[in-house]
Protein backbone atom coordinates (compact mmCIF):
# COMPACT_ATOMS: atom_id res chain seq x y z
CA UNK A 1 0.00 0.00 0.00
CA UNK A 2 1.81 3.25 -0.80
CA UNK A 3 -0.10 6.64 0.75
CA UNK A 4 0.71 9.70 -1.23
CA UNK A 5 0.51 13.08 0.93
CA UNK A 6 -1.04 16.45 0.20
CA UNK A 7 1.38 18.68 -0.97
CA UNK A 8 0.83 21.02 1.97
CA UNK A 9 1.32 18.03 4.46
CA UNK A 10 3.04 18.76 8.42
CA UNK A 11 5.95 16.85 9.82
CA UNK A 12 3.27 16.21 12.78
CA UNK A 13 0.69 14.97 10.08
CA UNK A 14 3.77 12.47 8.39
CA UNK A 15 4.92 11.09 11.74
CA UNK A 16 1.18 10.71 12.68
CA UNK A 17 0.14 8.41 10.04
CA UNK A 18 3.46 6.62 10.34
CA UNK A 19 2.72 5.77 13.80
CA UNK A 20 -0.82 5.00 12.72
CA UNK A 21 0.51 2.50 10.48
CA UNK A 22 3.36 1.17 12.65
CA UNK A 23 1.24 0.56 15.52
CA UNK A 24 -0.07 -2.34 13.50
CA UNK A 25 2.95 -4.05 13.07
CA UNK A 26 4.15 -2.99 9.99
CA UNK A 27 7.00 -0.43 8.66
CA UNK A 28 6.52 2.18 6.55
CA UNK A 29 9.47 4.02 4.36
CA UNK A 30 9.09 7.57 3.08
CA UNK A 31 10.16 9.18 0.19
CA UNK A 32 10.44 12.63 -0.38
CA UNK A 33 10.47 14.42 -4.36
CA UNK A 34 10.13 17.40 -5.40
CA UNK A 35 5.85 17.34 -5.94
CA UNK A 36 5.26 14.57 -3.55
CA UNK A 37 5.83 12.50 -0.74
CA UNK A 38 5.08 9.27 -0.53
CA UNK A 39 4.88 6.85 2.46
CA UNK A 40 4.93 3.51 1.87
CA UNK A 41 3.49 0.43 3.71
CA UNK A 42 5.68 -2.73 3.95
CA UNK A 43 4.12 -5.88 5.62
CA UNK A 44 0.58 -7.77 5.91
CA UNK A 45 -1.73 -5.59 4.27
CA UNK A 46 -4.57 -7.02 5.62
CA UNK A 47 -3.70 -5.05 9.13
CA UNK A 48 -4.30 -1.75 6.69
CA UNK A 49 -8.29 -2.51 7.07
CA UNK A 50 -8.70 -1.46 10.65
CA UNK A 51 -7.32 2.41 10.19
CA UNK A 52 -9.13 4.45 7.80
CA UNK A 53 -6.19 5.83 5.98
CA UNK A 54 -7.97 8.19 3.27
CA UNK A 55 -9.11 10.35 6.16
CA UNK A 56 -6.08 11.00 8.55
CA UNK A 57 -4.96 14.32 8.05
CA UNK A 58 -2.81 15.08 5.18
CA UNK A 59 -3.42 12.28 2.92
CA UNK A 60 -3.99 13.02 -0.39
CA UNK A 61 -4.70 9.29 -1.98
CA UNK A 62 -4.32 5.48 -0.88
CA UNK A 63 -3.66 2.83 -3.86
CA UNK A 64 -2.79 -0.98 -3.04
CA UNK A 65 0.88 -2.46 -4.73
CA UNK A 66 -0.54 -5.63 -5.96
CA UNK A 67 3.35 -6.41 -7.00
CA UNK A 68 5.18 -8.51 -4.95
CA UNK A 69 7.96 -6.03 -4.72
CA UNK A 70 7.99 -3.18 -2.91
CA UNK A 71 10.44 -0.85 -2.41
CA UNK A 72 12.01 -1.62 -5.67
CA UNK A 73 8.86 -0.61 -7.10
CA UNK A 74 7.98 3.03 -9.12
CA UNK A 75 5.27 3.93 -6.88
CA UNK A 76 6.76 3.70 -3.95
CA UNK A 77 9.43 6.47 -4.54
CA UNK A 78 8.33 9.55 -5.24
CA UNK A 79 11.21 10.53 -8.31
CA UNK A 80 13.52 7.98 -9.77
CA UNK A 81 16.49 7.15 -8.12
CA UNK A 82 20.27 8.09 -8.38
CA UNK A 83 22.46 6.08 -6.74
CA UNK A 84 26.11 7.98 -5.88
CA UNK A 85 28.99 6.09 -5.41
CA UNK A 86 32.47 6.92 -3.82
CA UNK A 87 33.16 9.97 -1.93
CA UNK A 88 34.74 12.99 -2.29
CA UNK A 89 37.84 12.26 -4.07
CA UNK A 90 36.38 9.33 -6.44
CA UNK A 91 32.32 9.49 -7.32
CA UNK A 92 30.11 8.49 -9.72
CA UNK A 93 26.38 8.39 -10.11
CA UNK A 94 23.66 6.50 -11.83
CA UNK A 95 20.35 7.74 -12.56
CA UNK A 96 20.66 11.09 -13.46
CA UNK A 97 20.60 12.58 -17.07
CA UNK A 98 24.64 11.71 -17.76
CA UNK A 99 25.57 8.20 -19.09
CA UNK A 100 28.00 6.92 -16.87
CA UNK A 101 30.41 3.52 -17.95
CA UNK A 102 32.20 1.73 -16.02
CA UNK A 103 35.44 -0.10 -17.51
CA UNK A 104 38.07 -2.08 -16.85
CA UNK A 105 39.24 -5.67 -17.40
CA UNK A 106 37.89 -8.99 -16.17
CA UNK A 107 40.10 -9.81 -13.78
CA UNK A 108 42.64 -7.73 -12.25
CA UNK A 109 45.60 -9.36 -13.69
CA UNK A 110 48.50 -7.21 -11.99
CA UNK A 111 49.47 -3.39 -11.19
CA UNK A 112 50.60 -2.51 -14.22
CA UNK A 113 47.81 -3.87 -16.17
CA UNK A 114 45.21 -2.23 -14.04
CA UNK A 115 46.64 1.08 -13.64
CA UNK A 116 47.59 1.41 -17.76
CA UNK A 117 43.61 0.25 -18.15
CA UNK A 118 42.49 2.76 -15.84
CA UNK A 119 44.07 5.52 -17.38
CA UNK A 120 42.99 4.86 -20.37
CA UNK A 121 39.24 4.56 -19.91
CA UNK A 122 39.12 7.41 -17.88
CA UNK A 123 40.66 9.82 -20.83
CA UNK A 124 37.94 8.03 -23.11
CA UNK A 125 35.37 9.34 -20.50
CA UNK A 126 34.54 5.97 -17.83
CA UNK A 127 33.75 7.40 -14.85
CA UNK A 128 34.15 3.89 -12.75
CA UNK A 129 36.60 1.23 -12.88
CA UNK A 130 35.90 -2.33 -12.49
CA UNK A 131 38.23 -5.68 -11.73
CA UNK A 132 37.56 -8.85 -10.62
CA UNK A 133 39.46 -9.98 -7.53
CA UNK A 134 37.24 -12.87 -6.82
CA UNK A 135 35.99 -14.66 -9.89
CA UNK A 136 32.92 -17.30 -10.14
CA UNK A 137 34.52 -19.32 -12.78
CA UNK A 138 32.78 -22.19 -14.46
CA UNK A 139 35.43 -24.54 -14.34
CA UNK A 140 37.28 -24.80 -10.73
CA UNK A 141 40.32 -25.25 -12.72
CA UNK A 142 40.33 -21.65 -14.64
CA UNK A 143 42.27 -18.61 -12.92
CA UNK A 144 39.96 -18.16 -9.54
CA UNK A 145 41.52 -14.14 -9.66
CA UNK A 146 44.32 -13.04 -7.15
CA UNK A 147 41.62 -12.27 -4.07
CA UNK A 148 42.90 -9.97 -1.17
CA UNK A 149 45.64 -8.54 -3.47
CA UNK A 150 43.81 -7.47 -6.45
CA UNK A 151 41.57 -5.63 -3.53
CA UNK A 152 44.68 -3.69 -2.51
CA UNK A 153 45.32 -2.76 -5.95
CA UNK A 154 42.18 -1.27 -6.22
CA UNK A 155 42.57 0.67 -3.82
CA UNK A 156 45.77 1.79 -5.18
CA UNK A 157 44.37 2.33 -8.39
CA UNK A 158 41.61 4.18 -7.44
CA UNK A 159 44.04 6.71 -5.29
CA UNK A 160 45.88 7.40 -8.49
CA UNK A 161 43.07 8.02 -10.70
CA UNK A 162 39.99 9.45 -9.33
CA UNK A 163 38.03 6.45 -10.41
CA UNK A 164 35.62 4.94 -7.82
CA UNK A 165 36.11 1.36 -8.10
CA UNK A 166 33.02 -1.90 -8.13
CA UNK A 167 34.09 -5.73 -7.62
CA UNK A 168 32.26 -8.65 -7.20
CA UNK A 169 31.25 -10.52 -3.76
CA UNK A 170 30.98 -13.99 -4.12
CA UNK A 171 30.40 -14.94 -0.84
CA UNK A 172 29.01 -13.61 2.75
CA UNK A 173 31.62 -14.27 4.18
CA UNK A 174 33.93 -11.59 2.10
CA UNK A 175 31.03 -8.86 2.38
CA UNK A 176 32.72 -7.32 4.95
CA UNK A 177 36.36 -7.37 3.32
CA UNK A 178 34.94 -5.91 -0.15
CA UNK A 179 32.93 -3.45 1.26
CA UNK A 180 36.38 -2.05 3.08
CA UNK A 181 37.98 -1.94 0.11
CA UNK A 182 35.11 -1.60 -3.21
CA UNK A 183 33.04 1.93 -3.79
CA UNK A 184 30.52 -0.42 -4.95
CA UNK A 185 30.28 -3.91 -4.41
CA UNK A 186 28.99 -5.99 -7.42
CA UNK A 187 26.82 -9.58 -7.46
CA UNK A 188 26.94 -12.01 -10.31
CA UNK A 189 24.04 -13.42 -12.51
CA UNK A 190 25.44 -16.64 -10.80
CA UNK A 191 24.59 -15.21 -7.22
CA UNK A 192 21.70 -13.05 -8.32
CA UNK A 193 19.10 -15.45 -5.82
CA UNK A 194 22.22 -16.20 -3.39
CA UNK A 195 19.61 -14.58 -0.52
CA UNK A 196 21.70 -14.83 2.57
CA UNK A 197 24.41 -13.17 0.44
CA UNK A 198 21.77 -10.46 -0.33
CA UNK A 199 20.38 -10.14 3.07
CA UNK A 200 24.25 -9.67 4.04
CA UNK A 201 24.45 -6.54 0.95
CA UNK A 202 21.63 -4.79 2.57
CA UNK A 203 23.21 -4.30 6.03
CA UNK A 204 26.26 -2.62 4.35
CA UNK A 205 26.53 0.47 3.32
CA UNK A 206 27.54 0.78 0.11
CA UNK A 207 25.84 0.47 -2.96
CA UNK A 208 25.19 -2.90 -4.78
CA UNK A 209 25.26 -3.49 -8.63
CA UNK A 210 22.68 -6.50 -8.97
CA UNK A 211 23.25 -8.38 -12.29
CA UNK A 212 20.29 -10.20 -13.63
CA UNK A 213 20.53 -14.32 -13.50
CA UNK A 214 21.19 -16.05 -16.49
CA UNK A 215 17.80 -17.29 -16.55
CA UNK A 216 15.73 -15.10 -14.46
CA UNK A 217 12.89 -13.13 -14.96
CA UNK A 218 12.40 -9.16 -14.46
CA UNK A 219 10.48 -10.33 -11.76
CA UNK A 220 12.88 -11.95 -10.14
CA UNK A 221 15.56 -9.28 -10.40
CA UNK A 222 13.62 -6.82 -8.55
CA UNK A 223 12.71 -9.29 -6.01
CA UNK A 224 16.28 -9.66 -5.84
CA UNK A 225 16.64 -6.01 -5.79
CA UNK A 226 13.94 -6.07 -2.71
CA UNK A 227 16.04 -8.25 -0.75
CA UNK A 228 19.06 -6.56 -0.72
CA UNK A 229 16.39 -3.43 -0.01
CA UNK A 230 14.05 -4.65 2.74
CA UNK A 231 17.50 -5.16 4.70
CA UNK A 232 18.18 -1.93 4.62
CA UNK A 233 20.33 -1.03 1.78
CA UNK A 234 17.64 1.49 -0.87
CA UNK A 235 21.55 2.00 -2.92
CA UNK A 236 20.88 -0.42 -5.94
CA UNK A 237 21.79 -0.30 -9.94
CA UNK A 238 20.11 -3.10 -11.65
CA UNK A 239 22.12 -4.55 -14.49
CA UNK A 240 20.69 -6.92 -17.80
CA UNK A 241 23.29 -8.56 -18.51
CA UNK A 242 22.02 -10.90 -21.08
CA UNK A 243 19.95 -14.02 -21.16
CA UNK A 244 20.26 -17.49 -21.95
CA UNK A 245 17.86 -18.78 -25.23
CA UNK A 246 18.38 -21.27 -27.93
CA UNK A 247 20.81 -19.18 -29.92
CA UNK A 248 24.39 -19.95 -29.89
CA UNK A 249 25.55 -17.22 -32.24
CA UNK A 250 25.99 -14.95 -28.78
CA UNK A 251 27.32 -16.14 -26.12
CA UNK A 252 24.14 -14.48 -24.30
CA UNK A 253 21.09 -12.75 -25.71
CA UNK A 254 20.67 -9.18 -24.47
CA UNK A 255 16.97 -8.38 -23.33
CA UNK A 256 16.96 -5.38 -24.59
CA UNK A 257 13.50 -5.35 -23.94
CA UNK A 258 14.28 -5.30 -20.58
CA UNK A 259 15.53 -2.30 -20.19
CA UNK A 260 12.51 -0.37 -20.76
CA UNK A 261 10.07 -2.79 -18.45
CA UNK A 262 12.49 -2.28 -15.72
CA UNK A 263 12.65 1.40 -15.74
CA UNK A 264 8.61 1.11 -16.10
CA UNK A 265 8.23 -1.05 -12.95
CA UNK A 266 11.29 0.60 -10.97
CA UNK A 267 12.77 3.57 -9.72
CA UNK A 268 15.77 1.79 -9.50
CA UNK A 269 18.57 2.71 -12.11
CA UNK A 270 19.03 0.10 -14.58
CA UNK A 271 22.60 -0.39 -16.57
CA UNK A 272 23.66 -2.38 -19.11
CA UNK A 273 26.57 -5.26 -20.06
CA UNK A 274 26.95 -5.63 -23.44
CA UNK A 275 30.87 -7.68 -22.75
CA UNK A 276 29.04 -10.68 -21.53
CA UNK A 277 25.71 -10.25 -23.23
CA UNK A 278 27.38 -10.59 -26.81
CA UNK A 279 30.29 -12.64 -25.32
CA UNK A 280 32.36 -11.10 -28.55
CA UNK A 281 34.41 -7.90 -28.40
CA UNK A 282 32.47 -6.77 -32.27
CA UNK A 283 29.01 -6.98 -30.54
CA UNK A 284 30.37 -4.66 -27.63
CA UNK A 285 29.98 -1.35 -29.20
CA UNK A 286 26.59 -2.12 -31.37
CA UNK A 287 24.48 -3.04 -28.53
CA UNK A 288 26.03 -0.85 -26.10
CA UNK A 289 24.46 1.63 -28.47
CA UNK A 290 20.94 -0.36 -28.64
CA UNK A 291 21.17 -0.08 -24.79
CA UNK A 292 21.76 3.76 -24.33
CA UNK A 293 18.93 3.90 -26.88
CA UNK A 294 16.42 2.06 -25.34
CA UNK A 295 17.15 3.72 -21.78
CA UNK A 296 19.56 2.33 -20.05
CA UNK A 297 21.38 4.63 -17.74
CA UNK A 298 24.99 3.57 -18.08
CA UNK A 299 26.93 0.32 -18.76
CA UNK A 300 29.98 -1.99 -17.12
CA UNK A 301 32.53 -2.89 -20.09
CA UNK A 302 35.37 -5.04 -20.19
CA UNK A 303 38.64 -3.45 -21.48
CA UNK A 304 42.16 -5.01 -21.30
CA UNK A 305 45.12 -3.51 -22.21
CA UNK A 306 45.89 -7.12 -24.33
CA UNK A 307 42.77 -8.82 -25.05
CA UNK A 308 44.49 -11.76 -26.19
CA UNK A 309 45.97 -12.42 -23.42
CA UNK A 310 43.99 -11.90 -20.78
CA UNK A 311 43.23 -14.48 -18.42
CA UNK A 312 39.60 -14.64 -18.87
CA UNK A 313 36.85 -13.13 -20.99
CA UNK A 314 39.71 -12.14 -23.36
CA UNK A 315 37.07 -12.71 -26.79
CA UNK A 316 34.76 -10.19 -25.22
CA UNK A 317 37.03 -7.75 -23.84
CA UNK A 318 38.34 -4.57 -26.00
CA UNK A 319 41.19 -2.72 -26.09
CA UNK A 320 41.61 0.55 -24.95
CA UNK A 321 41.33 2.01 -28.50
CA UNK A 322 38.34 0.00 -29.83
CA UNK A 323 37.24 1.34 -25.96
CA UNK A 324 37.74 4.98 -27.03
CA UNK A 325 35.52 4.57 -30.10
CA UNK A 326 33.08 3.31 -28.90
CA UNK A 327 33.00 5.99 -26.76
CA UNK A 328 32.84 8.98 -28.81
CA UNK A 329 30.18 7.06 -30.94
CA UNK A 330 27.90 6.56 -27.93
CA UNK A 331 27.98 10.31 -27.56
CA UNK A 332 25.28 10.68 -30.57
CA UNK A 333 23.23 7.88 -29.12
CA UNK A 334 23.32 9.49 -25.64
CA UNK A 335 21.72 12.79 -27.01
CA UNK A 336 19.05 10.75 -29.28
CA UNK A 337 17.94 9.39 -25.68
CA UNK A 338 17.98 13.01 -24.21
CA UNK A 339 21.12 12.11 -21.85
CA UNK A 340 24.40 13.50 -22.09
CA UNK A 341 27.75 11.30 -21.65
CA UNK A 342 29.50 12.02 -18.39
CA UNK A 343 32.35 14.31 -18.06
CA UNK A 344 35.80 12.59 -17.76
CA UNK A 345 37.61 12.47 -14.32
CA UNK A 346 40.10 14.08 -15.34
CA UNK A 347 38.46 17.45 -16.88
CA UNK A 348 35.98 17.13 -13.55
CA UNK A 349 39.57 17.41 -11.09
CA UNK A 350 40.70 20.16 -13.26
CA UNK A 351 37.81 21.77 -12.53
CA UNK B 1 47.16 18.24 -2.83
CA UNK B 2 50.25 20.55 -2.52
CA UNK B 3 47.57 24.05 -2.12
CA UNK B 4 49.46 26.00 0.21
CA UNK B 5 48.83 24.04 3.45
CA UNK B 6 52.15 24.18 5.24
CA UNK B 7 54.30 21.87 7.10
CA UNK B 8 53.44 23.31 10.83
CA UNK B 9 49.53 23.76 9.70
CA UNK B 10 49.57 19.96 8.81
CA UNK B 11 50.85 18.83 12.00
CA UNK B 12 48.16 20.69 14.33
CA UNK B 13 45.54 19.62 11.59
CA UNK B 14 47.60 16.23 12.12
CA UNK B 15 47.54 16.18 16.26
CA UNK B 16 43.53 17.86 16.34
CA UNK B 17 42.37 15.06 14.41
CA UNK B 18 43.81 12.89 17.02
CA UNK B 19 41.97 14.35 20.06
CA UNK B 20 38.49 14.37 17.75
CA UNK B 21 39.39 10.74 17.47
CA UNK B 22 39.82 10.13 20.80
CA UNK B 23 36.96 12.19 22.21
CA UNK B 24 35.12 9.78 19.40
CA UNK B 25 35.77 6.91 21.21
CA UNK B 26 34.72 8.14 24.33
CA UNK B 27 31.49 9.23 22.94
CA UNK B 28 30.95 5.49 21.14
CA UNK B 29 31.70 3.93 24.73
CA UNK B 30 28.87 6.18 26.47
CA UNK B 31 26.78 4.84 23.40
CA UNK B 32 27.64 1.43 24.49
CA UNK B 33 26.99 1.71 27.92
CA UNK B 34 23.65 3.44 27.46
CA UNK B 35 22.87 0.75 25.28
CA UNK B 36 23.33 -1.69 27.80
CA UNK B 37 21.33 0.94 30.46
CA UNK B 38 17.94 0.94 28.37
CA UNK B 39 18.18 -3.14 27.52
CA UNK B 40 18.63 -3.65 31.16
CA UNK B 41 15.40 -1.71 31.56
CA UNK B 42 13.79 -4.01 28.51
CA UNK B 43 14.64 -6.79 30.65
CA UNK B 44 12.82 -5.03 33.84
CA UNK B 45 10.05 -4.46 31.30
CA UNK B 46 9.44 -7.87 29.98
CA UNK B 47 8.99 -8.86 33.22
CA UNK B 48 6.64 -6.81 34.57
CA UNK B 49 4.51 -7.46 31.65
CA UNK B 50 4.37 -10.89 32.50
CA UNK B 51 3.50 -9.59 36.36
CA UNK B 52 0.90 -7.68 35.07
CA UNK B 53 -0.45 -10.47 32.39
CA UNK B 54 0.64 -8.25 29.22
CA UNK B 55 1.63 -9.65 25.84
CA UNK B 56 5.57 -8.74 24.96
CA UNK B 57 5.00 -7.72 21.44
CA UNK B 58 3.63 -3.92 22.13
CA UNK B 59 3.67 -2.80 18.37
CA UNK B 60 1.59 0.26 19.59
CA UNK B 61 4.02 1.16 22.28
CA UNK B 62 6.86 0.43 19.63
CA UNK B 63 5.63 2.86 16.91
CA UNK B 64 4.99 5.65 19.71
CA UNK B 65 8.57 5.09 20.93
CA UNK B 66 9.93 5.47 17.25
CA UNK B 67 7.24 8.80 16.49
CA UNK B 68 8.70 10.07 19.95
CA UNK B 69 12.56 10.21 18.95
CA UNK B 70 11.90 11.10 15.53
CA UNK B 71 10.05 14.19 16.37
CA UNK B 72 13.60 14.65 19.10
CA UNK B 73 15.90 14.45 16.22
CA UNK B 74 13.96 16.52 14.30
CA UNK B 75 14.15 19.15 16.66
CA UNK B 76 18.31 18.44 17.14
CA UNK B 77 17.88 19.73 13.14
CA UNK B 78 18.82 15.94 13.10
CA UNK B 79 18.02 13.61 9.98
CA UNK B 80 15.23 11.97 10.78
CA UNK B 81 15.31 8.97 8.59
CA UNK B 82 18.63 7.33 9.71
CA UNK B 83 17.48 7.93 13.73
CA UNK B 84 14.44 6.29 12.58
CA UNK B 85 16.75 3.50 11.58
CA UNK B 86 18.73 3.30 14.52
CA UNK B 87 16.05 3.33 16.79
CA UNK B 88 14.24 0.41 14.95
CA UNK B 89 17.48 -1.53 15.49
CA UNK B 90 17.35 -1.02 19.59
CA UNK B 91 13.27 -0.84 19.94
CA UNK B 92 14.00 -5.00 18.30
CA UNK B 93 17.06 -5.41 20.26
CA UNK B 94 15.04 -4.57 23.66
CA UNK B 95 11.97 -7.16 22.31
CA UNK B 96 14.59 -9.60 21.74
CA UNK B 97 15.61 -9.30 25.43
CA UNK B 98 12.06 -9.28 26.77
CA UNK B 99 11.25 -12.74 25.22
CA UNK B 100 14.43 -13.88 26.48
CA UNK B 101 13.75 -13.65 29.45
CA UNK B 102 10.55 -15.40 29.34
CA UNK B 103 12.25 -18.53 28.04
CA UNK B 104 14.37 -18.74 30.75
CA UNK B 105 11.45 -18.61 33.25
Amino acid sequence: MIIVTKSDVSDAEIDHIRERIESLGMRTHLSRGERRTIIGCIGDESLLDEVPLRSLPGVESVTPVLKPYKLASREFAADRTVVRVGGRDARAEFGGREISVIAGPCSVEGRDMLLSTAREVRQAGASMLRGGAFKPRTSPYAFQGLGEQALRLLVEVRAATGLPVVTEVMDTRQVDLVAEHADMLQVGARNMQNFSLLAELGRVRRPVLLKRGLSATVKELLMAAEYIMANGNHDVVLCERGIRTYETATRNTLDIGAIPVLKRESHLPVIVDPSHAGGDAELVAPLAFAAIAAGADGLIVEVHPDPERALSDGDQSLAPTGFATMMQSLAAFAAAAGRTMGTPAEARAVA
Amino acid sequence: MSDGHGTGERESATAELARCREEIERIDNEIVSLLARRLKLGKRTGDLKRAAGLPILDPTREAAVIRRVTGVARDAQLPTEPIREIFWQIVGMSRRVQEQTSESL
